[in-house]
């Protein structure tokens, strides 16, 4: 209940990362991320990833958040990598592989697969590595032994199109993800949310209400713990009126949900309307034009990094239809 | 059959070897009997009153230490099914009323016992007497809880927790923001559960008035520790350890008090009715001042 509750995935220390404008973040990581949906060529793309891995090594912060983003999307990334792998059918034949299965093959894949759900409880980290694992070895067992009564024999045939796809498409996610969390992870949301405000200030000129939907932004952001802090109050108080959200059937999970639910509505709208009074009461006026106490400065190391990311945009966007890179 | 406390300590954070945690309740020893006790706990915001009463009901599980809630054992392993020791020990939470959400407030009072597996027959009976205990009439109980005032709010909602007949009542801060009226009735509604009903209430309170009224023992919370655990008239009567712990007389005790510095009158302080009070002054008045 006292524990200050940490939102978004601000990683505090000191870094010359941190210290960058968030105007100068956001529009870094966007040529970053153009630059990168430019680039043709696999190994420019390796070295882009190579350049995401440098500057995430002068940020300060350890590796493992940055592979904490990955462990989120690794079952989607294992996915393409074999759908690509498995299902292009173009460019160069590389290699055959025949898999035989045999009932003695398909029981230690069934075992494999048993052993593998079964383990959730003791196994609780690398769950990912570990399907690999089992993946690997049920396709191995395939591969090498034919035991027993053989129920079916079928080839897969990888192409090194298929080969270069899979492979260029999970470096293009590792980076954008790498180079997403390394702006997540480098500036405070608030920070994030004025940074934005300032680059999109211009489209007010189209009848954009820019502040105003930054501000919503901001104070979404902010009630976000205390809307969090009331949810665990009203679930310790339906838990006293006997609702278990752990166990029940369908039809009484539906009712428990709607027991935190129809609260969490009710207090919600009465914390709106209080914040509303609030901000009138304290002169606030919607689009009325508003100065800022933090006021975003770039400084030597702004210039530099936008303009280093822009150089790189250029040369990508050069490669691209000069030498089809 | 109790809810006993040994050497229990609890902390928000998780315990870690070489790491110094903050304990919300720290090494704490109680006992609380299942019949007739009517306590107040009282202490400063942060002192850890609302973590006790959450350990109460094992809404929340003690860091080290164990409790015995009505015969269940409550420790830090603990594997029991929590759900029982809900029912027979009824938490009311501060502003019960943002609990509320069913269509009518009938409907609101009857989730509980249902809840705790009553037959549905059971439970309407259960809920109609319990809400015709709290004071609420048929029509509010057809009513939408949205519809209602905050008082008759707070009334479903004790309703609510009323219902499904628990053995021990805890309420936490329950007569914050209600009208003088609303309180004296939620008091005398306190009063005769207690009496009437056998059953131990414990309130959370800052209010001396309430303490001095209903309470006969009270719990004294500081710094997660407890300092005193008594009588209630014992406790008034220690002046020094009330101005330690930065605790309030009940106004009735600051009249008399004044009084007596400003008066100069040789008169006892410690009246908990303004019937007593009056017997007193009269007693050191009457025959000058008729």
């Amino acid at each position: 209940m006292n524990e200050k509750i940490v939102f978004g995935q601000y990683y505090n220390v000191d870094s010359w990362l941190h210290r960058l404008d968030p105007r100068t973040k956001l529009i870094a990581v966007f040529l970053y991320m153009v630059a990168l949906f430019v680039i043709k060529d696999i190994y420019l793309l390796g070295a882009f990833l190579g350049l995401a891995i440098i500057v995430i090594a002068t940020s300060k912060i350890p590796l493992v958040k940055f592979l904490n983003s990955l462990k989120m999307v690794s079952f989607i990334l294992l996915f393409t990598f074999f759908f690509q792998l498995l299902l292009r059918k173009d460019g160069e034949l590389l290699a055959t592989f025949s898999f035989h299965m045999t009932i003695a093959n398909a029981l230690i894949i069934i075992t494999l697969f048993t052993l593998f759900f079964l383990s959730k409880k003791i196994i609780k980290n690398f769950r990912v590595v570990l399907l690999c694992v089992v993946l690997i070895t049920g396709f191995y067992v395939q591969y090498k032994f034919q035991f027993s009564y053989l129920l079916f024999t079928y080839q897969v045939r990888i192409f090194d199109s298929g080969l270069m796809m899979s492979l260029y498409i999970l470096l293009r996610i590792i980076t954008l993800l790498f180079i997403s969390s390394l702006l997540t992870l480098t500036t405070k949301p608030t920070d994030l949310n004025n940074g934005l405000e300032a680059i999109l200030k211009p489209l007010k000129y189209i009848g954009i209400k820019v502040a105003t939907l930054t501000m919503m932004i901001s104070i979404a952001l902010r009630f976000i713990p205390t809307l969090i802090n009331e949810a665990e109050k009203i679930l310790k108080a339906q838990a006293s009126r006997g609702v278990d959200f752990k166990e029940g059937k369908i039809g009484a999970k539906v009712m428990q949900i709607i027991s935190l639910l129809v609260p969490m509505f009710v207090i919600a709208y009465k914390r709106a309307y209080d914040l509303a009074d609030a901000m009138e009461a304290r002169g606030f006026i919607p689009d009325a034009p508003r100065t800022s106490i933090n006021l975003l400065k770039y400084r030597l190391s702004d210039y530099f990094t936008l303009g280093f990311c822009l150089v790189l945009l250029v040369i990508t966007i050069y490669l691209r239809i000069f030498y089809a890179l | 059959m109790a809810i006993n406390f040994r050497k229990v300590s609890y902390s928000y954070s998780s315990l870690k070897k070489n790491k110094q945690v903050k304990f919300a309740i720290s090494d704490v020893n109680l006992e609380i009997s299942e019949k007739d006790e009517f306590i107040a706990i009282v202490g400063h915001t942060g002192s850890g009153k609302s973590t006790l009463v959450q350990l109460m009901n094992a809404l929340l599980i003690p860091s080290l230490g164990e409790i015995d809630i009505l015969g269940t054992m409550i420790h830090p392993r603990v594997k029991a099914k929590l759900k029982p020791i809900r029912k027979k020990v009824g938490l009311v939470f501060q502003f019960p009323e943002y609990q509320l959400f069913e269509e009518t407030s009938l409907k609101d009072i009857v989730f509980g016992p249902k809840n705790f597996g009553m037959s549905a027959e059971e439970a309407m009976q259960k809920a109609t007497e319990a809400a015709h205990l709290v004071g609420l009439s048929d029509d509010i109980l057809e009513k939408s809880p949205f519809a209602i005032s905050g008082g008759q709010m707070r009334k479903v909602a004790i309703a609510g927790i009323l219902a499904s007949n628990p053995d021990v009542l805890i309420l936490d801060e329950p007569t914050v923001g209600l009208d003088p009226f609303g309180k004296g009735e939620l008091l005398k509604l306190l009063k005769k559960i207690n009496e009437q009903e056998h059953k131990s209430i414990i309130i959370i309170t800052h209010d001396m008035e309430v303490v001095s009224e209903v309470a006969k023992r009270v719990i004294v919370l500081d710094s997660a520790t407890i300092v005193y655990d008594g009588d209630t008239k014992a406790l008034f009567k220690n002046e020094e350890f009330l101005m330690k712990h930065n605790l309030d007389y009940p106004e009735l005790m600051k009249l008399m008090h004044s009084l007596r510095e400003k008066l100069g009158l040789d008169i006892d302080i410690h009246q908990y009715s303004v019937e007593e009070a009056y017997q007193e002054l009269y007693r050191v008045l009457g025959d000058t001042h008729e």
